[in-house]
């Protein structure tokens, strides 16, 4: 402590050591950056090609009439509504299971193995591809029952869900400060009170967007619905047979030859599109700090 | 079922705390502690951070029952009870003995309901009532003034200090025999401590209390009796006044002097 | 003992004890020194001791802020405040021994040229002896916070007080014998019970070193020996 007089940094040395450190630093951050603009160049590239192609087709046609055969006019009211009470059906189906999942894993089995078991799976869930989801749910359900149909499209999409709102609902109760459930606890409140009055409402906002960010994970997703809703061309609402979907119907009005169906699914994209923006944003909003009331 | 035994110094011991052992896992965090509470005093636990004053607290109201691998031995006598039994009602024994903790904890909703929500859990009060009992608990605690045309407005609006008087007036809403305090100052500013010490004077009317704190002052200042712990051992047990003028112990004296290490 | 955590919290408590080591060794100089000018009736003498006392006053004052700075910087515990406490109230005595011994030295002036006779000093002298011997008993046991010689003093303070009873009644003979010896034994007198409250005041002294070590205080009751105020001599005419 006795060179403190004398500072270190002023010897030729150090400044030759300092001197070295900031150029190393200078072209790591020149790397970082130009990374970062190659990256976001794709998704800049894609989202112009998006927009130009799929604006030029949106109408209100596309809202008010169902999928049109090849050569004729048509929209894509089938595929929305299909989408929506699919991506509904699979949201109230996972929603509770996931809901319930994260809140025994949190609270009541914190600190045990079956936790730590189902936290392992889960995160495999999480991540495990979506066909091989839509496969399972074919054996499972279609196969059984002879044909497709959308409640099997649900189910598939119910198995993604649940992973995502099992961990936002774990990690966000986990957040949650264990002086709050202690001071609750220690004012005589049971262990089902302490959660759903305390716990939960100190963890709402996260819970709720993890749903959001479930939803907007599901409603893109083409593979499981292939194997499981198939595609609809005409307009239905029963759950026991195919249904139209958004994806399903981009991924088929791609492949084809014929100019206006592509123009169709150019457009079905900027909707899905749109749609996980506006999720991504509102589940953001919940996030972010509220402002006290 | 009120009787507590009375000793030698003529005062009650609301709570009697026997040969009680305190395990983490293996680890032995208490060793053989003997203390009494003494009915509507105020009992303060001293020591340097780990010396068991915090764990000696929450095994009063069996806080540690709500994490794993963690057990009592000995005895908590309370109201002639053993409070350590396994068929002790939890929730009932909170409701007697009730905690205030260093970090004040408003729940996520109204000051109003800060102080309904326990109560309406045991009693089952008409709104006036109601009224009346979230009235003098906050007033009570000091904070019925700052916060009476606000009662909607959310807990965590509130500044630390009053955040914490609130925690205080929730718990006293509930009607506890005794109050425990952990560091409930550690958080707060010296005019908010302040007050929390004033209040501290004026419960002990009608509650027993046992407060854990690293401010020496305030445990002379607030205590009647004061325990001075080390290394999960009782060192030394006394009034509050011999132990900050003459205390026994080399070590108690070591502490409190700040000779310590 | 062991040092606090925080060194200059122990400089700071060594730094009053030295002060008030200080004052008890001024406190001693003052007193002899008053004690041999009257003995001499030695005008110069007393004059030094007058305008020394000042000093200690000055010292007394300083111990009292270092004191007050450490209560409120520090706010001493156990040991800690009783040493502080301690060296407030020693400091006081201490200045009140000076006032005594300036005292003794002003009337030492008042008496100037007034000398009577050599056999009234002898039993004031001897006082003075003995009240010195335990100012100095009792500054060392404040030195090496011997609590034994503390005690020692405490008790030993009984045989000044018998001294001075005695003393008084001497002294109220020689003033039977002859009036013309009033003046100067009644400045006598009073040179005497200054000596005796300045043995008061060591024993003070004594207790303190009790308190601030053991942190017990010493029975109420001293023994006092301090008759004076209910001794009498018969006024016989021969």
């Amino acid at each position: 402590m006795a060179t403190l007089g004398t500072s270190a940094v002023s010897t030729p040395t150090a400044q030759a050591i300092y001197r070295r450190r900031r150029r190393g630093n200078g072209i790591l951050l020149t790397f970082s950056f130009a990374a970062t603009i190659f990256g976001l160049a794709w998704l800049v590239l894609i989202l112009a090609a998006l927009l130009y192609n799929g604006f030029s087709g949106l109408s209100l046609s596309v809202f008010t009439e169902t999928t049109p055969p090849p050569g004729s006019a048509g929209g894509l009211l089938n595929a929305i509504v299909g989408s929506l009470i699919m991506t509904v059906a699979g949201v109230l189906i996972g929603t509770p299971i996931g809901i319930l999942a994260g809140t025994y894993m949190s609270e009541y089995g914190r600190h045990n193995q079956l936790t730590t078991v189902v936290r392992f799976i889960n995160d495999i869930l999480l991540a495990a591809p979506s066909i091989v989801i839509g496969l399972f749910v074919y054996e499972v359900v279609v196969a059984p029952m002879g044909h497709f149909s959308a409640f099997a499209g649900a189910i598939a999409l119910a198995i993604l869900v649940i992973p995502v709102v099992v961990r936002t609902t774990e990690d966000m109760l986990n957040l949650v400060p264990n002086t709050l459930r202690e001071a609750a606890s220690a004012l005589g409140l049971p262990r089902s009170i302490v959660i759903r009055n305390i716990a939960y409402k100190a963890a709402m906002s996260g819970i709720v967007t993890g749903v959001l960010l479930a939803i907007a994970r599901v409603s893109g997703e083409t593979a499981p619905l292939l194997f499981t809703a198939l595609n609809n061309q005409f307009w239905s609402t029963n759950l026991n047979g195919p249904m139209s979907s958004l994806p399903v119907t981009i991924f088929q009005f791609a492949l084809s030859p014929y100019p206006d169906w592509q123009k169709l699914a150019w457009s079905g994209a900027l909707l899905i599109t749109i749609t996980v923006l506006a999720l991504n944003i509102v589940a953001r909003a919940f996030l972010s700090p509220r402002t006290s009331k | 079922m009120t009787q507590t035994a009375t000793t030698q110094n003529g005062l009650a011991e609301k709570v009697s705390i026997r040969n009680l052992k305190f395990f983490y896992g293996q680890n032995l965090a208490l060793k053989s502690i003997n203390l009494p509470l003494y009915e509507k005093k105020v009992t303060a636990f001293i020591g340097p951070s780990g010396c068991g004053k915090s764990t000696l607290l929450r095994i009063l109201n069996r806080m540690y029952d709500l994490y794993p691998k963690q057990h009592a031995e000995g005895e908590v006598l309370f109201d002639g009870g053993n409070i350590l039994n396994p068929g002790q009602d939890l929730n009932l024994l909170r409701a007697r003995i009730g905690m205030v903790f260093q970090k004040p904890t408003p729940f996520p909703m109204s000051i109003y309901d800060n102080i309904a929500f326990g109560v309406r859990l045991y009693e089952n009060l008409g709104k006036a009532e109601m009224d009346a009992r979230v009235e003098s608990a906050l007033t009570r605690a000091a904070l019925w003034n700052e916060v009476k045309n606000k009662l909607t407005a959310s807990g965590l609006s509130l500044s630390g200090g009053q955040q914490q008087r609130l925690c205080i007036a929730r718990t006293i809403a509930v009607r506890p025999e005794v109050v425990l305090m952990d560091e409930p100052c550690s958080a707060l500013d010296p005019i908010s401590t302040a007050k929390i010490e004033e209040l501290i004077d004026e419960l002990t009317a009608d509650y027993t209390i046992a407060i854990v704190t690293h401010n020496m002052q305030q445990a002379a200042r607030v205590s009647d009796y004061t325990a001075f712990m080390y290394l999960g051992e009782l060192i030394e047990f006394d009034e509050t006044q011999k132990i900050f003028t003459a205390p026994s112990d080399k070590r108690t004296q070591d502490y409190i002097t700040g000779r310590f290490g | 003992m062991s040092e606090h955590t925080v060194s200059r919290y122990d400089d700071e408590l060594k730094d009053i004890a030295r002060r008030i080591a200080e004052m008890g060794g001024m406190a001693e100089r003052l007193v002899d020194h008053a004690v041999t000018a009257l003995t001499r009736l030695d005008t110069t003498i007393a004059n030094s001791v007058i305008s020394d006392d000042k000093r200690l006053d000055l010292l007394q004052r300083e111990c009292e802020e270092q004191a007050i700075l450490i209560i409120a910087r520090r706010q001493p515990m156990a040991m800690d405040l009783r040493e502080v406490i301690g060296a407030l109230r020693i400091s006081n005595d201490l200045e009140r021994i000076g006032d005594l011994a300036k005292n003794i030295a002003k009337r030492v002036i008042a008496l100037d040229g007034q000398f009577q006779s050599k056999r009234f000093m002898t039993g004031v002298e001897h006082m003075a002896e003995l009240s010195l011997a335990q100012l100095k008993d009792v500054l060392d046991a404040y030195a090496l916070r011997d609590v034994k010689q503390a005690f020692e003093v405490w008790k030993r303070d009984a045989e000044i007080d018998q001294m001075y009873t005695s003393l008084f009644r001497e002294l109220l003979t020689y003033m039977m014998e002859d009036p013309r010896n009033i003046t100067f034994c009644t400045h006598l007198l009073f040179c005497a019970k200054n000596i005796e409250r300045i043995g008061d005041h060591t024993t003070n002294i004594a207790e303190t070193i009790q308190y601030a070590v053991t942190g017990e205080l010493l029975p109420d009751e001293r023994p006092k020996h301090d008759d004076s105020s209910i001794t009498t001599v018969p006024y016989e005419t021969t």
